[in-house]
């Protein structure tokens, strides 16, 4: 990893000096183990802060909207899927963005690292081949990267940037498919226990929001849930109101969402959040054999129409 | 222990329609219970929080003088979801009432000294109530020289047509309208409050400016009383912000340490110079 | 210190009896997550934990909460109050950080104006807090006044040294708790024994901020520009502002079927965009700076003006919860090093 943190410095660094961008946005160390956080570069003596480790987590595509200035953004697979849709939903443009694309083997859970270890502090994480090394104040321990890497990550089949300007790193290998096997099984309960368990997890939520804001697509400057005329939802936890803003959300990201795991990354209870836009990834996927954040070319199904459109769903639902 | 979220009870007795394109009106309210207005004891300058049910509530400057026995004056300006709720409502519906909250104005202060009251626009509500309160025969003779300079837009949407009639027979005050641009039918000036307040030039000897307005006007007429000597520890301000306890715990409404529901909505323009630079 | 000394294999039956006289409420396990739960018995908790994901505080100010109800016909509104009759409610294995925010909330709450709701739930509850062997790293309660045995707040508090606690009685309320149960007095030398752990724990915890002249240099610093690049990262969510025990902001809502409805109080967040939103569609803090600005300034500032206490008790939630890793120390100590700060 600290090969391509050098590499990443190296092009940063002549970006800066040739001008091509006014702000270069990527990851820094963060204040405690397991943690990068967004960081955002402009100059020259910045430079150095900028790293790349399995703990890169967020999606920057986020902080691109809407941006005034030509920037360049340090983007594994997710975040250039995510780069895509905004590009072709207008709220920056292609020429604006340097994209510094990086084959990503996917990033560590570190809630599920946490948990491994039993709630024992951990105060430091080193990298080593496909290892996680461990250490904490009387103990340390060697884990398998691989085995701890966040759901998103383990159904993602475009870890590699789909476009980018530059490419660090070497090309890493493909899962062949997303074979929707989690949405296949809840798809077969019955609808007392998908109630069930979607109910129990909305009832976890606090509406802090953190998924919606951590969200890359989610950029309306008024958002549904603070909508007074009309007061689309109420504003307690009251879990009917909760479940309407997930489905909701789910929906308006229909099409639109590339799985990038972002949203329950953020959510401080643990809620299943993705749990719904995976469903309805899998009937973009039924329904107009299109995937989000593949391909500039390709228009969001639900922002278009096509005389030849899918109407199942309307005529049998 | 009072509970501070539980609203009295008002009917509407009233209702005026003060500006020609409707969206200005004011209320007249009458407490349901009787026993409520004799507790229910305030100062010009403060506000309440009026309840449509259902709707919700929101922050409304007292608009009638407490020597106004009977009734509660509420001037609304129809622009959410509250105020088109009220705007809707006819005499004899009932709405909830919190208050009084706030500072008011500083009478104790203002005793002896002769004020001059500018408003604009809508933001003329609380310097009514004051100018209603200070012209009241028990109270007048504890005041000095009462300028009242105010203007709106258009003839149309100037407020309290009824109030500045008979302010302007007195002659124990100084009326100056004015609008921004007048109509076939308009005679009387025409110019931007701040332009007036120069033209009219008030004395700032032994003197406090109260100025109430939408924050353009502020803005531009600090400076022009300042000029006129007015020091900021005697110009005084009423602040507005989005509310919702109105008592100083919801933690909405802040400017620098300053609640605008418990410390304010009254602050003088050195206090406010004090909190905060020009972002909040 | 006054001091009773209880067998760690006794808390289990202590903890049932308790249940029979009070709602207890004591981290539990839900989810993966350690929350404050009810427990109907004592195998339902969880001491052996770090902190609750969700501060207590929504034990005496939860997340949503009736005012009143209300009932209308066209020319009448009947309004009925809750009947404000309280169970009495422990809370149990609560941390001292979280204990000492309830001072915080008590002057918010029932200062000269006193919020009903909150004080009767406050006064029908006894807080009986378990000190903090183990500080983490992203504690820094020393720095704003608290430390891992700090009573504030507290009716008793635990503390563990080995196969038992000795607990120290705070206040009248955690003395009336413990009486005629039959635990033993601790003697000096067992009270001696805290002296250590206390000492250990406190030297354990991390650097922090500096509070020393903290405030006037952040009032200071409020036009600075490097408040911009402070919060650029922010995504402006309420993470931070819901978990943390502190933070007491609400809405006040109504919600109504037909002619009858309810007044709801309902947490909120200044760090949301529509926060200071305002009708005309003017927005005093239009940005994520603006917000993320007044949240510092309200803990660091603005609340020691107006109660003479830092609002924030170093529980380190925002810090660990933070979907960006904005870590309110560094932004704190980013402030302070600034030049031609005194």
């Amino acid at each position: 990893m600290s090969e391509l943190t050098n590499k990443i410095r190296e092009l940063v660094r002549s970006f800066l000096k040739q001008k091509k961008v006014e702000l270069v946005i990527g990851f820094e160390q963060g204040t405690m183990p397991m943690r990068s956080t967004p960081c955002f570069v402009r100059k020259e003596e910045e430079v150095d802060r900028l790293m790349w480790d399995s703990f890169c987590e967020n999606n920057l595509a986020t902080y691109l909207v809407k941006r005034r200035e030509r920037v360049a953004i340090v983007a594994k697979g997710c975040d250039v899927r995510a780069a895509v849709e905004l590009i072709k939903e207008k709220q920056i443009l292609r020429e604006q963005v340097v994209i510094i694309g990086i084959p990503c083997q996917g990033m560590v859970d570190r809630k599920k690292v946490q948990a491994e270890l039993g709630g024992k502090e951990i105060l430091e994480v080193e990298e080593n081949d496909g290892g996680l090394i461990i250490k904490g104040d009387d103990f340390k321990e060697v884990l398998n990267r691989d085995e701890f890497l966040y759901p998103s990550c383990k159904t993602c089949i475009h870890r590699n940037p789909v476009i980018y300007d530059v490419l660090v790193g070497d090309a890493v290998i493909e899962l062949s498919a997303d074979s929707y096997i989690d949405v296949e099984k809840f798809e077969a309960q019955s609808t007392e226990e998908r109630w069930e368990y979607l109910s129990k997890e909305f009832g976890d939520c606090i509406r802090c929001y953190a998924c919606r804001n951590a969200c890359p697509l989610c950029y309306c400057q008024e958002c549904f849930v603070d909508c007074s005329r009309p007061q689309w939802i109420g504003k307690t936890t009251d879990v009917s109101d909760t479940a309407i803003f997930h489905i909701m959300r789910a929906f308006h990201l229909a099409g639109r969402c590339v799985e990038c795991g972002a949203c329950e990354r953020a959510c401080p209870m643990e809620v299943d959040i993705r749990k719904l836009n995976r469903k309805l990834s899998k009937d973009i996927k039924d329904l107009f054999d299109y995937q989000a954040g593949i391909s500039l070319e390709q228009v969001t199904p639900l922002a278009t129409f096509k005389p030849d459109d899918n109407e199942e769903f309307i005529l049998n639902p | 222990m009072k509970n501070p979220y539980l609203p009295l009870l008002m009917r509407t007795e009233k209702v005026v329609v003060e500006t020609d394109d409707r969206d200005i009106k004011t209320f007249s309210l009458s407490f349901v219970k009787k026993e409520d207005e004799g507790n229910f004891n305030y100062i010009p300058g403060q506000f309440a929080e009026l309840s449509f049910f259902g709707k919700g509530e929101a922050p409304f400057g007292m608009a009638s003088s407490p020597t106004q026995l009977g009734c509660l004056e509420f001037t609304v300006s129809k622009i959410g979801v509250v105020t088109t709720a009220l705007h809707n409502m006819e005499a004899g519906e009932i709405v909830g009432l919190r208050g009084p909250l706030g500072n008011g104005y500083p009478l104790e202060a203002l005793k002896g000294k002769n004020i001059v009251m500018i408003g604009g626009g809508f933001g003329f509500s609380t310097l009514r109530a004051l100018t209603n309160f200070v012209l009241d025969e028990a109270n007048r003779s504890r005041f000095g020289d009462i300028s009242v300079i105010y203007g709106a837009r258009r003839p149309g949407l100037l407020l309290y047509k009824d109030d500045f009639e008979k302010w302007g027979k007195r002659a124990d005050l100084h009326l100056y309208l004015t609008v921004d641009s007048g109509d076939e039918e308009w005679v009387g000036r025409v110019g931007l409050v701040p332009q007036i307040i120069k033209e009219v030039a008030p004395s700032s000897e032994n003197a406090y400016a109260l100025v109430c307005g939408p924050p353009a006007m502020i803005k531009f007429t600090l400076p022009v009383i300042k000029e006129l000597g007015f020091p900021p520890e005697k110009t005084l301000l009423s602040l507005e912000m989005k509310m919702k306890c109105g008592v100083g715990m919801c933690g909405r409404c802040n400017i620098g340490s300053k609640y605008v529901c418990r410390d304010g909505p009254v602050f003088s323009y050195a206090e406010i110079l004090d909190l905060v630079s020009d972002e909040y | 210190m006054k001091a009773k000394i209880i067998k760690k294999k006794d808390i289990a039956s202590l903890l049932d009896s308790l249940i029979k006289e009070y709602e207890v409420f004591a981290p539990a396990k839900r989810d993966g997550l350690v929350l404050f739960e009810r427990i109907s018995s004592a195998a339902e908790s969880s001491l052996d934990y770090i902190n609750s994901k969700i501060s207590p505080k929504q034990l005496l100010f939860p997340q949503t909460e009736t005012l009143f109800s209300y009932s209308s016909t066209r020319d009448s509104t009947e309004i009925k109050a809750p009947s404000g009759e309280e169970k009495p409610q422990l809370i149990f294995g609560i941390r001292p950080c979280d204990a000492r925010s309830l001072t915080l909330l008590d002057k918010v709450f029932d200062g000269e104006c006193k919020d009903p709701y909150y004080v009767s739930r406050r006064a029908n509850t006894v807080v009986v807090s378990i000190g903090c062997a183990r500080p983490q790293t992203t504690c820094f309660c020393t720095s704003v006044g608290g430390g891992p045995f700090s009573t504030e707040g507290s009716d008793l508090l635990l503390i563990d040294v080995g196969d038992e606690y000795i607990v120290q009685i705070v206040s009248d309320k955690g003395e009336r708790l413990l009486k005629e149960r039959g635990f033993e007095d601790a003697g000096e030398d067992k009270v001696a024994l805290t002296a250590i752990v206390i000492k250990k724990a406190e030297a354990s915890i991390g650097p922090g901020v500096e509070a020393d002249g903290l405030k006037e240099k952040l009032d200071k610093r409020f036009d600075d520009p490097i408040w911009q690049k402070l919060t650029e990262k922010c995504i402006g969510c309420g993470v931070c502002t819901y978990l943390c025990p502190t933070c007491h902001c609400f809405d006040i809502v109504d919600e109504a079927v037909g002619l009858d409805g309810l007044r709801i109080r309902t947490w909120d967040s200044c760090q949301f965009a529509m926060f200071t939103l305002q009708a005309s569609g003017l927005n005093p803090r239009p940005t994520v700076k603006e917000r993320f600005r007044q949240r510092i300034m309200h803990k660091f500032s603005y609340m020691v003006d107006d109660h003479d206490q830092i609002g924030c008790v170093g529980c380190g939630r925002c810090i660990t919860e933070c979907p960006v890793n904005l870590d309110i120390r560094q932004v704190l100590n980013n402030l302070l090093q600034l030049e031609g700060v005194k």
